[in-house]
């Protein structure tokens, strides 16, 4: 079919010519006019090469000789200067066409390797891009199989798997180390294959390893913040152990010692302090075991509908009295959230707690809950010294005391397990910087639809 | 003849001095186990007037002791838990105990559950249930605070009604939601903790300090007067 249309496209270009030939006989001489037959040949030559540049160099000569050279209509020539003329043209014909042709060739090869290097450069760029191969390699392979001229190709890593006729595969090996195959649903040009493959081959390579090691630096990273974490947890502890257990003692051998002249007043101190330690005791561990979840990712949630204003009376609730200092403000049209109900309980808890640990007894604690843009968004504020100076990435890392503040009691966990147990329920908290005195904290969690009550 | 006894079953000697100790001096008998067979035999021999269970023991589980218990007797089962543990206590709420205290608990509280829990043994429910300034009304479904009518969702009277025939008493998801949406559990039982939020929005003066409705963290809900 292609051939055909060949064949009388350049039979056309020949009757084209010999037709404006014909036209400008009358005014010019007829030799000269041979010349215009390049014009058949020439982007013939071009486009379709030499194998059909040198039939139509041929058959223009004929139709010359036959239509304008007398004797006319036939291919005898009266003239021997005409032989000449002829033989020069077909000359000529013959050498443009062949010129033509190879510069044409060139230029396609030209193309062909600035599409190969360009596909290597993208190829390097989507590797480096991204942090993981397999997420790659589909559209990597497309445009391998695109440049090869294949209509359809997959890559697969490691995989020695046979392919399925009418798949033809392709080693991608880079010196000596098979990195993998490339499948194509057709056969294509191996001389091409042979020269991009390498390459590809290569990055790919480049890209697993750099792959590799990054996740053992990052394995190593994890196990290095760990062990630091782990260090600053043994010597938090021991110390904020310590303390409670040191006030415990202190009062239960003072309340012992019948050498000691105790008055109710100073007995019923002892007690509030062994009470008091006690609790504070207890949250610390508390707050421990929910940090060490977190840390082995054992803190899975388990997602019920609540109301903020649910969790929040909790919090209060377990804050007991100092939390008389936290004023509510929140809107009415609050939607439900879909939470672990405890571990959000907790972050309220936490925020509330460090908020009014790091503010004045006289000055209130605003909590505010709003919705916005889908999410409910519920901000602490505390009036206290703020966190200017505080390194607000480490302000959620546990034993951060947040700067200066560390002169105010408690471990420094609080805000790692907030941060973590929000995190873990698809919520975030972070520090307001826009505040100007005091500090605030925001957390904002997505709203879950709000039930419709059928009527009974 | 001396009252029955409370019967304290731990595995901890320390934990068991102290609450014997406590339970005598607020003039209680006390018995004490550290098993569940020993805690069984003990009680089956002369039955207790209340139970304080630890929810861990060395031979079995404090939710299949209270199971068996509750087989034969009667007598409230308070559960001692610590935090952790909070799947095996509802388990135990669920199997027919009436209460818990996390440990470490205070005392006071301890006696509180304790005396509120042998209280309620004879409870009978009568047609108008007061509460506070709340005068809920079983027969024409109708809730009034200081003198004024509540209006209330079908829902919201259900869950109401449930809590005041219980005045005191925690009850837990699972039998909130058996009780007041049946067993085949509709979809909007899943918002029970929301439908709690919008009943507080109607009977409490602040709905984020509750005084009627309390929330048990990961158990359930309790209804109390808060004026006793």
């Amino acid at each position: 079919m292609k051939t055909a249309l060949r064949i009388l496209s350049s039979l056309a270009a020949v009757a084209i010519v010999t037709a404006v030939i014909y036209a400008l006989e009358p005014i010019a001489p007829i030799l000269s006019l041979g010349v215009l037959y390049l014009f058949a040949v020439m982007p013939v030559a071009v486009l379709w090469g030499l194998p059909y540049a040198l039939p139509v160099s041929v058959a223009s000569m004929l139709a010359f000789n036959w239509f304008f050279l007398p004797p006319r209509h036939t291919f005898e020539l009266s003239d021997s200067e005409n032989w000449v003329a002829l033989a020069v043209y077909l000359a000529t014909a013959v050498v443009v066409s062949g010129l033509a042709a190879r510069s044409r060739r060139r230029e396609v090869e030209a193309e062909r390797r600035a599409e190969e290097a360009s596909l290597l450069a993208e190829v390097s760029s989507a590797l480096l891009e991204s942090a993981h191969v397999q997420d790659e390699l589909r559209a990597i392979a497309g445009r391998v199989a695109h440049v090869l001229g294949a209509e359809r190709g997959r890559i697969e890593l490691d995989s020695l798997r046979r392919p399925d006729p009418p798949e033809s595969s392709y080693d991608l090996v880079a010196g000596s180390r098979a990195v993998g195959r490339l499948y194509l649903k057709d056969e294509v040009d191996a001389q091409i294959a042979g020269r991009l493959l390498p390459g590809l081959a290569s990055l790919l390579a480049v890209a697993v390893d750099r792959e590799r090691l990054g996740r053992r630096a990052l394995e190593a990273e994890t196990l290095r913040r760990s062990d630091a974490t782990k260090t600053a947890i043994l010597r938090a502890v021991s110390h904020d152990l310590r303390s409670p257990l040191t006030a415990i003692r202190a009062a239960t051998e003072g309340l012992g010692n019948p050498g000691l002249d105790l008055t109710a007043t100073d007995q019923a101190a002892l007690l509030a302090t062994i009470e008091d330690e006690s609790k504070r005791l207890d949250s610390l561990v508390s707050n421990l075991l929910d940090l060490s979840r977190l840390e082995v990712g054992a803190a899975e949630p388990r997602p019920e509908f609540w109301t903020v204003e649910g969790l929040l009376g909790q919090a209060l609730a377990e804050l007991g009295p100092p939390a008389d200092r936290v004023s509510v403000v929140l809107a009415d049209d609050l939607p439900p959230i879909y939470v672990d109900g405890a571990q959000i309980e907790r972050v309220l808890v936490n925020l509330l707690e460090n908020a009014l640990k790091f503010s004045s007894s006289t000055d209130p604690v605003e909590l505010s809950g709003e919705s916005r843009e889908g999410d409910v968004v519920v901000r602490v504020f505390d009036r206290g010294p703020g966190l200017g100076g505080v390194n607000l990435e480490r302000l959620f890392e546990p034993f951060e005391r947040g700067g200066d503040r560390a002169a105010g009691r408690g471990t420094g966990l609080g805000l790692a397990i907030a941060k973590g147990f929000a995190e873990a329920n698809g919520a975030r908290l972070w520090a307001d910087q826009a505040v100007s005195e005091g500090a605030c904290l925001v957390l904002s969690i997505p709203a879950a639809p709000a039930p419709v009550e059928s009527r009974a | 003849m001396t009252a029955p006894p409370i019967l304290v079953v731990d595995d901890e000697p320390q934990i068991l001095r102290a609450l014997e100790t406590t339970l005598r001096g607020a003039g209680y008998t006390v018995t004490t186990a550290a098993t569940g067979e020993e805690a069984l035999t003990l009680a089956s021999v002369r039955p207790p007037q209340a139970v304080i269970l630890d929810l861990v023991l060395p031979d079995r589980s404090g939710v299949e002791v209270c199971r068996e218990l509750r087989g034969w007797t009667e007598a409230p089962v308070l559960i001692l838990s610590v935090v952790g543990e909070e799947r095996e206590k509802v388990a135990a709420l669920d199997a027919g105990a009436d209460d818990y205290v996390t440990k470490p608990f205070g005392v006071d509280e301890l006696l509180a559950r304790l005396r509120a829990a042998l209280r309620r043994v004879s409870d009978t429910a009568e047609p108008v249930i007061r509460i506070g300034e709340l005068e809920i009304d079983l027969d024409k479904a109708a809730v009034r605070q200081n003198g004024e009518l509540v209006r209330l969702t079908p829902n919201e009277f259900a869950l109401l009604r449930l809590f005041a025939v219980n005045e005191g008493r925690l009850l837990t998801h699972r039998r909130i939601l058996r009780e007041v949406w049946g067993l085949a559990y509709q979809a909007e039982s899943h918002y029970l903790h929301v439908y709690v939020s919008q009943l507080r929005r109607k009977i409490e003066r602040d709905s984020a300090r509750p005084r009627f409705l309390l929330t048990e963290p990961g158990a359930g809900y309790r209804l109390v007067d808060p004026e006793s």
